[in-house]
C-alpha cells in the first residue's frame, strides 16, 4: 500500500527528471545542429573527444572552478559575520533582519541589470567613488576587461547570495542553547574560544547543507553572468553551464551543448557524491 | 472521483476554447520593437477592420534573443504564421525548410510596383525564389558631433586617415574619446566598415590576407594603442553606444538612422552624420535589411500573406516606420518623409552605393550571433592577435 501511494510521486518525477536526462544523454551521442536535420547523426563519443580538445572547454572548467571557490566560501564567510551580527541584542533587530533578506529575494535579472550600472565605467557609481577617493586615476572597465570581469560578477553573486547563508546560520545560531555559553564562560574560556568550540560545532551541520546547496545552484547559474557580459569579453566569463547554453541555444548545436551540459553533471556529481559520503560518515559517527 | 470529474470538465473546456478559435483565421505573427510607443494595435485595427474573419496576433520579441527564440521554435514546431526576418538568416532557414515561397503572390500584388527599385532583388535567396517581402532599410553611417568638430577646426573625415586623426584630437580621456565602437554583440557592421571595405571577404581564403589582417590590426590599435575608444567598448552594445555619444562621452559613432530622433532629442543640432570614411581606397557599409516572411509550418497561408502584404503598403509602411525609426519601402512613402531630419536622410542616401549586405550562407549566422563577438572581444583585450581573431573568423567560413 504505502508503495502504491508513492507511485504517482515517482512516475511524475521519472517523467520529468529521469527521462530528460536519459534523453539528454542520447542527444549527446549524436552530430545534431538544430537548423540542419537532415544532417543529423549518430557519432557515439565523437562529441566527447571534441570537447576534451576544445580549449573553450578547459577555459570554461577553470572559470567554473574560480567561480564557485570563491563565491561559495565568500557567501559563507559574509552570511556568517551578518548572522552573528544579528544574533546580538540590538533595536530595531526585526527590521535589520528583515532587510538583509533583500538581495535574496531580487529576481537575478535585475540584480544584475543593477550592478552593470554599478560597473559602468561612463555612468557608474563604483568608478565614481573609487576616483573621488583617489583610489584610481581613471574609470575602470570592470565588465569589459577579461583580467577583472569575473571577479566582478563574483562580487555581485556574492552580494546576491549571502542572505541565504545569513538567515540559515542564524536559525543554526539560535538553537544552541544558552547554557552551553554560560558555562563556557564560568570556566573562564574566551569569546573566540567559545565561537571555535561552541558556536562553530552548534552550526556545522547547517553550514555543510547549506554549503552544499549552494554550490549546486551557484555552480548551475548562469543568468546573472549572462545579462552582465554574455559571456565576454572573449571567454573571459564562460562558465560551464553558459558555455552549453550558448552552444546550445545560441549556435542551436544541441549535440554538442548537450554534451557539455553531460559532462558538468557528472563533474558536479561527483563532487556532490564525495560531500555526501563525507557528512554521512560524521552523521554516523 | 470529483478530481477526475473536475479534470474531465477542464478538459472539454479547453477543447471547445480551442475550437472556437480555429473557427476564426489567427496569424501568429513576430515583430520587435525598441520603441516603446508601439502602433501595431493600431495596425491590427485596420487590417482586421478591412479584412473580417482574420485575426493577428502580434507579438513583440525581444531583439537580443529574437533568433534564438525564432529558430527554437521553428525546430519545436511551435512557430509562428509570419515573422520579421532579416537576410543573414534566410540561407539557414532556407537550410530549415521553413519559409513558404510568397513569389507569384508578390507577382500578382497591386503594391509591388510602389516598392522601391530592385529591393526585391536584393532579398531574394540563394536558389533564387523569393521569400522575403521587404518593410524597412537602414544604412549605417557616422554620426559626428558637428560642434566639437567646428571648435577643434575640423572637417567630418571622408578617410580612414582622417578619421583616426580626428579621433585623436578629439579624445581629452577619461572624460571624451573620439570614437564610440561597438565591441559587443552586434558590432560587426562597425568592424564592417573598417575591415570589409579593404578587401576583407566573408569566405575561405578572404579574411587572412595581409591587408585585411593590417586592417583589422589598425582597427584595434585604435583602442589599444591611440586609446581613442572608451575603454569599456569590449562590452559595449547599442544602448552603451548610443548612451555614451549622447552624453557626450564620445564624438563619433556609427549607427543608423533609427538611432537620429533619439540623438537630435538629445544633442539637437550639435548632431550631424556622413556616410562612413573611405579606408584604403575602399568602402563599405552594412545595408541593414528587414523583410516579413511566411513560415512553410502555417496553416492559414493566405491570411498571412494578406497581412503582411499590408504591411508593406504606403501609407502602412510608413506607421510601421514611425515606430521602428527606420525607412518605408515604398515610393509613395518616400515622397513626403517628414520621420527624420533632413542631413540624416541626405547620409543615408548617399551611403547606398557602397551599401551592401553580408554573403549569404549558414555561417554568417553564426559570425553575426556570436563568433564576430566573441574573437573582437578577444583581440581588443590583447587575448588574441589580429591575426588569429582573422583564422578563427574564417575558419566559420571553411567549414562549408
Amino acid at each position: 500500500m504505502p508503495y502504491m501511494l508513492l507511485a504517482p510521486a515517482v512516475l511524475v518525477t521519472v517523467f520529468i527528471v529521469f527521462f530528460p536526462m536519459v534523453q539528454a544523454l542520447a542527444t549527446s551521442f549524436y552530430d545534431l545542429i538544430l537548423w540542419k536535420p537532415n544532417a543529423s547523426r549518430f557519432v557515439g563519443f565523437g562529441n566527447y573527444v571534441k570537447l576534451f580538445a576544445d580549449p573553450v572547454f578547459w577555459t570554461a572548467l577553470g572559470n567554473t572552478a574560480i567561480w564557485i571557490g570563491l563565491t561559495v566560501p565568500l557567501q559563507m564567510a559574509l552570511g556568517l559575520l551578518t548572522a552573528l551580527l544579528l544574533n546580538r541584542e540590538f533595536p530595531w533587530r526585526g527590521l535589520a533582519r528583515g532587510l538583509i533578506i533583500i538581495p535574496w529575494a531580487l529576481p537575478s535579472v535585475v540584480i544584475a541589470l543593477m550592478w552593470r550600472w554599478i560597473y559602468d565605467p561612463n555612468t557608474g557609481v563604483l568608478n565614481d567613488i573609487l576616483i573621488y577617493l583617489s583610489v584610481v586615476h581613471s574609470a575602470v572597465p570592470w565588465l569589459a576587461d577579461p583580467d577583472l570581469a569575473l571577479y566582478a560578477i563574483i562580487a555581485t553573486l556574492t552580494w546576491q547570495g549571502f542572505p541565504f547563508f545569513a538567515v540559515m546560520i542564524l536559525a543554526g545560531l539560535q538553537g544552541i542553547p544558552k547554557s552551553h555559553y554560560e558555562a563556557a564562560s564560568i570556566d573562564g574560556a574566551s569569546t573566540w574560544r567559545q565561537f571555535v568550540h561552541i558556536t562553530l560545532p552548534g552550526i556545522a551541520p547547517v553550514l555543510a547543507t547549506a554549503g552544499l546547496l549552494r554550490v549546486i545552484w551557484v555552480a548551475n547559474s548562469m543568468d546573472v553572468i549572462f545579462v552582465m557580459t554574455g559571456g565576454g569579453p572573449g571567454y573571459a566569463t564562460h562558465t560551464l553551464p553558459l558555455y552549453a547554453f550558448v552552444r546550445a541555444r545560441q549556435n542551436l548545436d544541441f549535440g554538442y551543448g548537450t554534451t557539455i551540459a553531460v559532462t558538468f553533471t557528472i563533474l558536479l556529481g561527483a563532487v556532490v557524491a564525495l560531500y555526501l559520503a563525507r557528512t554521512m560518515r560524521e552523521v554516523e559517527r | 472521483m470529483k478530481m477526475l470529474k473536475k479534470l474531465a470538465v477542464g478538459a472539454a473546456l479547453a477543447t471547445a476554447l480551442l475550437a472556437s478559435t480555429a473557427s476564426a483565421e489567427t496569424v501568429r505573427f513576430w515583430y520587435h520593437f525598441d520603441n516603446p510607443e508601439n502602433p501595431m494595435d493600431d495596425l491590427v485595427a485596420k487590417f482586421e477592420a478591412d479584412n473580417p474573419g482574420i485575426e493577428i496576433e502580434a507579438e513583440n520579441v525581444p531583439w537580443n534573443s529574437y533568433y534564438d527564440n525564432l529558430y527554437t521554435a521553428l525546430v519545436g514546431g511551435n512557430a509562428p504564421d509570419a515573422a520579421m526576418v532579416k537576410l543573414f538568416a534566410q540561407p539557414r532557414l532556407i537550410e530549415m525548410g521553413a519559409l513558404e515561397p510568397i513569389g507569384e503572390q508578390v507577382e500578382t500584388w497591386s503594391g509591388k510596383a510602389d516598392l522601391l527599385d530592385n529591393l526585391l532583388e536584393i532579398n531574394k535567396g540563394p536558389d533564387g525564389q523569393q521569400y522575403y517581402l521587404p518593410i524597412q532599410y537602414v544604412v549605417l553611417y557616422l554620426y559626428y558631433r558637428a560642434d566639437l568638430f567646428e571648435q577643434a577646426g575640423l572637417k567630418p573625415p571622408a578617410t580612414c586617415d582622417e578619421f583616426r586623426d580626428a579621433a585623436i584630437k578629439l579624445t581629452k580621456a577619461p572624460e571624451t574619446y573620439g570614437f564610440g565602437l561597438r565591441g559587443g554583440k552586434g558590432g560587426w557592421d562597425q568592424w564592417g566598415a573598417f575591415v570589409l571595405s579593404q578587401g576583407a571577404k566573408l569566405e575561405p581564403g578572404g579574411l587572412t590576407t595581409p591587408e585585411a589582417i593590417a586592417a583589422n590590426q589598425w582597427l584595434i590599435d585604435l583602442f589599444q594603442k591611440d586609446k581613442v575608444i572608451p575603454p569599456s567598448a569590449p562590452n559595449d552594445g547599442f544602448q552603451e553606444i548610443t548612451a555614451a555619444f549622447k552624453n557626450g562621452t564620445t564624438a563619433m559613432t556609427i549607427h543608423h538612422i533609427g538611432s537620429s530622433n533619439d540623438m537630435v532629442k538629445a544633442l539637437g543640432d550639435k548632431v550631424s552624420a556622413v556616410p562612413v570614411p573611405e579606408c584604403g581606397g575602399g568602402r563599405w557599409t552594412s545595408y541593414g535589411d528587414e523583410s516579413l516572411a511566411i513560415f512553410s509550418s502555417s496553416q492559414v497561408k493566405d491570411a498571412a500573406w494578406k497581412w503582411i502584404s499590408f504591411l508593406a503598403e504606403g501609407e502602412n509602411n510608413v506607421a510601421f516606420n514611425k515606430a521602428t525609426g527606420q525607412m518605408t519601402v515604398t515610393k509613395s512613402g518616400s515622397e513626403n518623409w517628414t520621420l527624420h531630419e533632413r542631413r540624416f536622410v541626405d547620409a543615408t542616401v548617399q551611403s547606398l552605393p557602397f551599401a551592401e549586405v553580408l554573403p549569404q550562407n549558414t555561417a554568417t549566422s553564426e559570425f553575426v550571433n556570436t563568433a564576430w563577438q566573441t574573437a573582437m572581444q578577444q583581440a581588443l583585450t590583447g587575448q588574441i592577435t589580429s591575426e588569429q581573431m582573422m583564422q578563427q573568423l574564417e575558419a566559420l567560413f571553411a567549414q562549408q
